[in-house]
């Protein structure tokens, strides 16, 4: 690989930090899981309960430096612990069931926003200072400014609630059984339609922005007036020689932004009911979840460490120039 | 180029035309279950995913259909009908003369949903299994019980640690659960009981995603003749606006929920099918720290003047009006009775008792003007031995219509010259403090059961003083002590409700904490698909479906699906 071990060293600091940080944040939250259970108890909460529930996770008490080690100890043999919301389920069947929903539905919604954000940013470029780029450009900069619970909750009045075209929450119909077959994927696409129309917004702007000026820089390259002078017609010359070599910048943005998507898919799945990490981390800390709230954590940090690196692996490869000054 | 285009427009049109047969398929959804059965949709808990988890020891992680639907209680006692009990899975009790004991009769004939008989000794083995693994007592048989005995094939007779006329109702969450199939359970806490095997009507779990779940009919229920319900269906709802989105379909037949401005929100979507009723539940009140270590605050709490006009700056209305949403219901009695309780109140203790139970500003500032409460210059008065008044309010963090309460009650102290202020702790926080005694003055509810005893015991006796959540007022009154000990020792209905209208009397004279308002039970139905819903015309039983209520399954069994 061309990655230096300098580099290398970075990662392993950021990672170490992150286990830290991990184990600390929740602990600063005032409260303790099981506070947060008899809470939730109401007036189930009788005397007799509270010391019935407090026997079950007496071992949340220990001092904070066993709790410390039994954690680090759980890291290494990825045994990230048992959930206390949706006790008895463990942390990784939490998360891996919630991280699928939530993958779905960023990569839709990114694989929709690049598409259209691309296209027209480079279309934008190309016609700089014309009537689409007049209208479209500024109106980029509005989408990226909205914030996503806006855009969530309007959605799902206007077409979920009052319309009722879409169903207003789930990640399929409820009444069909995940199954490979039609019916499942039809229900499971007609409930992500307008989750990733409320992430793609904010994606589109900022897709579009980047591809814009990136576009601009490169359309004023030599080998694009070569393309023009060989008489290519002007679609082949703003996407096989403009746009193409325009969309590096707006990859690297794209590995920038992934915090920010995961950011507003918290919010879209909260609103929309919709079975995600995003919705698993509010609930997990409403309810003081710790080891869930560690273990997401931990996998966000892991996904954002690890698209930083591929992001770098990938400029190695593609940029000779960086892969010089890595060295 | 054009070929790919071609593909291209096809697949598009294959597309949205399963799109469209799709939306026709979803529009039958809620018909998949087959005509012949009754199927009932309920909301009865909050959660963001389903888990699997059917172990009733577990209050915490267990699904709410578990307790009465899967597990039948022994006998459920109606707190809308004087506390009578209704009989389940035992047909009597007998205490013996000492009171030192109780004998269960359990119903001839009940079976296990998989055909075992259910016998006395599954009932000795649940509570002995209780007694040996505190982390599963949930009902505090370990305070209670020294043992349990099978002494004939329909009977229970358990022997109790002291006297206690109050322990059936407290045994009133017991789970009893299969000795034949929970004694091979290796760790009875982490059990997640997937395939259930109880004695109640809905055993069999039919279906379970993360979205939804189905509990239907149990083969062998000893009661199949009243139950006319087949299935109850559960969808997973995350909160409050996630069932005002769903409320249109009109797909829930039976809902426990807050539902904001109801008759907007939720009666007028069918007003022909649609209702709710949501009956006073327990009494909230403002407690005062009877051990106070501030010498001021404490001087002023323990004055029966102070307590009175402090009583008397209390705008209940508004409280209601404002910060409930108009759901909660104002309490005008001295004795703070839930209206629940009707049956048990004593005439004497309201009408001249409750003079001090309205709002009236002027008159609380004669009390205090009179009991030697002066004004300072700053307009806030001291103690008669001339110590300043100040306190907080405390409320947990989020609760937001108790916070609108009490931003109305420190409103009206202010107006009658007592610096109150509002203060807004963690939940964990707030319930810290009302145990460990470090606060002033705090807006507090207390549990009721079946019958209004076990909340006045628990929240005013010396025992429990400053011990429970319920108890943070460190009250202790060896008159009303006196009376409670009366009333454990005794098991006649006649007596107990004899002495409890001595302790209404003592409680409206002595004023120990301050009554403002019932809060609501949460419940909403739609007769659409089934009849029999209790109303507030034939106010018979508490409504609710929530876990807290065993009553739910008498409601259940009352409906029929529309013909």
């Amino acid at each position: 690989m061309r990655v230096s071990s300098r580099r290398l060293g970075v990662y392993a600091v950021a990672l170490a930090f992150a286990i830290v940080v991990n184990f600390i944040l929740p602990r600063l939250m005032p409260g303790s899981p099981v506070d947060a259970m008899i809470a939730q108890l109401g007036p189930r909460a009788t005397p007799a309960a509270v010391e019935a529930i407090k026997a079950r996770f007496g071992e949340i008490d220990q001092p904070i430096i066993m709790q410390f080690l039994d954690y680090l100890k759980g890291l290494a043999t990825f045994d990230l612990g048992v959930s206390v919301k949706y006790y008895p389920q463990t942390v990784v069947q939490v998360l891996s069931r919630a991280t699928l929903w939530t993958l779905f539905l960023v990569v839709t919604a990114i694989i929709f926003s690049l598409c259209v954000g691309v296209v027209l940013g480079a279309i934008a470029a190309w016609r700089r200072g014309g009537r689409f780029d007049t209208i479209v450009s500024p109106f980029a900069v509005i989408l990226f400014s909205i914030p996503p619970v806006i855009i969530a909750l309007t959605t799902l009045f206007a077409f979920a609630v009052s319309l009722r075209w879409f169903p207003v929450g789930y990640a399929y119909d409820p009444n069909l059984d995940p199954g490979f077959n039609f019916t499942f994927f039809g229900s499971v696409f007609m409930h992500a339609i307008l989750p990733v129309l409320t992430l793609s917004p904010f994606l589109v702007g900022e897709f579009q922005t980047t591809m814009r000026s990136s576009m601009i820089v490169v359309l004023g390259e030599d080998y694009v007036t070569m393309g023009r002078a060989k008489g290519l017609s002007n679609l082949a010359v703003m996407f096989g020689y403009g746009a193409r070599n325009a969309l590096l910048p707006v990859l690297t943005n794209l590995a920038l932004m992934l915090g920010a998507v995961f950011g507003g898919s918290i919010v879209t799945e909260i609103v929309f009911n919709y079975p995600g990490l995003g919705l698993t981390l509010f609930t997990a800390s409403v309810a003081r979840d710790y080891p869930v709230i560690q273990g997401q954590l931990l996998l966000m940090t892991l996904a954002t460490l690890g698209a930083n690196f591929l992001v770098d692996i990938i400029y190695g490869l593609v940029d000779p120039r960086l892969r010089e000054a890595g060295r | 180029m054009g070929m790919r285009k071609r593909t291209l427009r096809n697949l598009f049109c294959r597309t949205s035309w399963a799109v469209a047969a799709l939306g026709a398929s979803l529009a039958f959804g809620s018909g998949i279950a087959s005509a012949a059965e009754s199927v009932l949709t309920m909301h009865i808990e909050e959660q963001t995913s389903w888990v699997s988890n059917f172990n009733p020891f577990d209050l915490a992680g267990r699904r709410q259909s578990t307790m009465d639907f899967i597990y039948e209680p022994l006998v459920i006692f109606n707190a809308n009908d004087g506390g009578k009990p209704v009989w389940r899975l035992a047909t009597s009790y007998k205490f013996s003369d000492d009171l030192m004991s109780i004998t269960y009769d359990l119903r001839p004939g009940v079976k296990w949903s998989d055909g075992q008989p259910l016998t006395p000794a599954d009932v000795k083995y649940t509570l002995d299994l209780m007694l040996k693994n505190p982390a599963v007592d949930i009902v505090g048989v370990g305070q209670t019980v020294a043992s349990v005995e099978a002494p004939s094939p329909t009977q229970v007779k358990i022997n109790l640690k002291a006297v206690n006329s109050q322990f059936p109702e407290s045994l009133a969450d017991l789970a009893v659960v299969p000795e034949h199939i929970w004694k091979d359970v290796a760790d009875p806490v982490a059990f997640k009981n997937d395939k259930p095997v109880g004695s109640g009507p809905m055993t069999e779990v039919r279906r379970f995603t993360p979205q939804i779940y189905e509990q239907c009919r149990n083969p062998n229920y000893w009661d199949a003749a009243s139950l006319h319900v087949d299935c109850l269906r559960l969808p997973q709802i995350s909160g409050n606006d996630q069932m005002l989105a769903l409320l249109p379909e009109g797909t829930v037949d039976w809902i426990g929920s807050f539902l904001p401005q109801i008759d907007k929100t939720f009666v007028a979507l069918d007003p022909k099918h649609n209702g709710y009723w949501q009956p006073p539940a327990e009494t909230v009140a403002y407690e005062m720290n009877f051990k106070s270590t501030n010498t001021g605050n404490l001087e002023a709490f323990k004055d029966l003047n102070f307590r009175h006009a402090f009583s008397l700056a209390m705008d209940r209305k508004s409280m209601v009006d404002i910060a409930g949403f108009g759901y909660p219901v104002v309490n005008l009695h001295a004795s703070g009775l839930p209206p629940r309780f009707e049956s048990w109140r004593d005439k004497a203790a309201e009408g001249d008792k409750d003079a001090f139970m309205g709002f009236d500003t002027d008159k609380a500032n004669k009390i205090l003007d009179d009991a030697g409460y002066k004004k300072g210059a700053d307009g806030f008065r001291t103690t008669p031995s001339g110590k300043p008044i100040t306190f907080p309010i405390i409320v947990p963090n989020g609760w937001t219509d108790w916070i609108d309460a009490v931003q109305i009650a420190v409103e009206g102290l202010r107006a009658v010259g007592i610096n109150a202020s509002v203060a807004t702790p963690e939940y964990e926080q707030w319930r810290k403090q009302l145990l460990d005694g470090s606060f002033d003055v705090v807006m507090n509810s207390r549990a009721d059961s079946a019958t209004p005893f076990q909340g006045y015991y628990q929240s005013l006796s010396t025992a429990y003083a400053g011990k429970l959540t319920v108890a943070a007022a460190r009250y202790s009154n060896p008159k009303l002590d006196a009376l409670f000990d009366q009333y454990l020792k005794s098991s006649s209905d006649g007596d107990h409700k004899k002495i409890f209208n001595d302790i209404q009397l003592v409680i409206a004279d002595e004023f120990p904490v301050v009554p403002v308002f019932n809060g609501p039970t949460w419940y909403q139905y739609s007769s659409k698909r089934f009849t029999g819903w209790v109303t507030d015309k034939d106010p018979v039983m508490n409504p609710e479906n929530h876990d807290n209520n065993r009553m739910r399954l008498v409601h259940l069994l009352r409906l029929k699906p529309v013909q």
